[in-house]
């Protein structure tokens, strides 16, 4: 039962990472490569808005708006530049702005672990599931965040007027703006959702047992769940988050732990043989990458 | 004053190619104006030029003026003039394919989205039962109603459209004809309007253009080009009746510039 709900909140934790990767690929074929260091800036957002500001509530919000901000603003001042001009390029810009955010964490924050949990004053107290199991509180709350931000997502892209201009951007940059979408407005919205879900996930996993430097590399872990899924569908994530949560807990469990780290990159490896579009991508996809 | 006038227009490709040399066209308020021409002629590279290009197309107008409304739109961004009234129909990829027919209309950023959707569903009321259908599965004259729609959806006051009847049935065509002249009618759009076929251009168009090799050969009321030897021989399948050999071609091709 324990192994169930370890492989639902790691699950949970790189399903909602990988979100992010898929809106920003979906809407402009661009692989955001600086997803991890964005996630982990977010959770750093709310050490700073913890020691800064007395209500807990108040903090945690304002670190959510500045995320989302976060992500908008780095579409505007760096991608911005890039829409409609070489994927490539676009690409190598997003390995750069990780490379500045981590410089940057370093540098405010230094390398030395935080606990904003602590800073706000909260618990974290373990809840006893029925068969014997454990979850931590900020553990089942990603995972109810994860099923509120998918089914959030899913109705705005399905049904709003913005959510059908970013399906329509992403099939047809050209077609979209001919018929008066601004794919600035767009793209600097899909960064923005993208950088705040991925915060929210930053957030929770630093809640829930602190942060240094290294939480890159659950965004980077992240990453294979999201290209699993097929890189471009919403429900490919989340299945390939499931998919890669449950071979690490498994690898865990019955082989070695000191694999868990490569586990997420060998399921991607194995996927790129079998299925290379993925489990929900389109085939076509493919070809245009 | 003409809504649109497209001054000595020259674009080019890649930095090398130069796809439109010197183009003018006027297009007065309310009319209907064609553009004729051959394959490669320039006239889909003219009607992006006044819509805009994105970075990706790699094309630029180098010369010329574009002005509408009395402003300049030289390599303004599409979605920019759409927003001054501009609509372009693509001649290719003018749906979004794996959107459904209600979605394609409910993504255009509209000013009066109800009063519009109703126009269009009243304007081409096979697409009001078609809704739910992904647009990628359209037939061709479903696919241009519905481009010819989501266009209309901006509230444009200039509409324009790249190969209206290419691929379709006459009957399709006669269809879509018949709408564009509503549009006109009721609606009160200014319409510019790309065809091959000459026939179906002038039966619809009060002016026309002749274009070549990103030139214009050839300009008039849609009764004289009607009327004019060259058009009827080259564009409407002549009447002069037997072939024409090599000679008259270049005959034609040295009178034409007098005409231009
Ligand atoms: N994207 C492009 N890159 C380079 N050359 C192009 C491009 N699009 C069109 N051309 C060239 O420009 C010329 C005019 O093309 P186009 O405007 O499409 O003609 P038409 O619509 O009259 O058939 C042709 O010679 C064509 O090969
Ligand atoms: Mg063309």
């Amino acid at each position: 039962m324990q192994f169930v709900v370890n492989v639902a909140v790691l699950g949970a934790i790189y399903a909602l990472i990988a979100c992010g990767y898929v809106l920003v690929y979906r809407v402009s074929r661009v692989l955001n490569l600086a997803h991890g260091e964005l996630m982990m800036l977010g959770a750093y957002l709310l050490v700073a808005t913890a020691s800064g500001i007395g209500s807990p509530w108040a903090a945690l919000g304002f670190a959510v708006a500045l995320s989302l901000a976060v992500g908008v603003l780095v579409y505007l001042f760096l991608m911005r530049r890039m829409t409609g001009e070489m994927v490539l390029a676009a690409v190598l810009s997003t390995v750069a702005l990780g490379i500045m955010i981590r410089g940057v964490v370093l540098l405010v924050w230094t390398a030395s672990p935080q606990y904003p949990r602590a800073a706000l004053g909260w618990d974290n107290p373990s809840l006893a599931l029925p068969g014997g199991a454990n979850i931590s509180f900020f553990s089942a709350l990603l995972i109810g965040v994860t099923a509120v931000v998918y089914a959030g997502l899913f109705v705005f892209l399905r049904h709003s007027r913005w959510g059908m201009r970013m399906r329509a951007a992403g099939q047809n940059p050209l077609l979209a703006a001919q018929r008066g979408i601004n794919l600035h407005a767009v793209f600097a919205l899909a960064w923005g959702l993208a950088t705040f879900t991925g915060a929210m996930a930053g957030m929770l996993i630093a809640l829930d047992s602190g942060l240094d430097a290294t939480m890159v590399m659950i965004g980077l872990k992240a990453f294979p769940a999201a290209l699993v899924g097929g890189l471009d569908s919403l429900v490919g994530a989340l299945a390939g988050g499931l998919l890669v949560a449950l071979v690490e807990v498994g690898v865990i469990r019955f082989v070695d732990p000191l694999l868990a780290d490569v586990v997420p990159f060998l399921v991607l490896v194995a996927m790129l043989v079998i299925r290379p579009w993925g489990l929900f991508g389109t085939r076509e996809e493919l070809d245009r990458v | 004053m003409a809504l649109l006038a497209v001054e000595n227009l020259e674009v080019v490709y890649s930095r090398a190619i130069t796809a439109v040399h010197g183009v003018s066209l006027s297009v007065p308020q309310g009319a209907i104006v064609a553009v004729l021409g051959t394959n490669g002629a320039g006239k889909s590279t003219t009607l992006r030029a006044i819509s805009g290009f994105l970075g990706l197309d790699d094309a630029r107008v180098t010369e010329g003026r574009i002005r509408f409304d009395g402003q300049d739109i030289a390599n303004l961004p599409p979605h920019r003039t759409a927003a001054m009234g501009i609509a372009l129909v693509p001649e290719r990829e003018k749906v979004f394919p794996n959107l459904t027919v209600a979605e394609n209309l409910a993504a255009v950023p509209s000013p009066r989205p109800r009063a519009l959707m109703d126009t269009v569903h009243d304007l081409f009321p096979r697409l009001a039962g078609l809704g739910r259908r992904t647009a990628g599965l359209l037939s061709g004259g479903e696919r241009q109603m519905l481009a010819i729609a989501a266009g209309l959806m901006g509230a444009p006051r200039l509409l324009m459209v790249d190969e209206l009847s290419l691929g379709l049935s006459p009957i399709a065509t006669a269809e879509l004809a018949d709408s564009l002249r509503r549009i006109r009618r009721e609606l009160g759009l200014t319409i510019l309007l790309v065809e091959q076929s000459a026939a179906v251009a002038l039966s619809i168009a009060d002016h026309g253009y002749v274009l070549e090799n990103g030139r214009v050969v050839l300009e008039g009321s849609a009764e004289r080009l009607r009327g004019h030897p060259d058009v009827q021989e080259f564009y409407l399948g002549g009447s002069a009746g037997g072939r024409r050999s090599y000679r008259d071609v270049k005959q034609y091709r040295r009178s034409r510039r007098w005409y231009g």
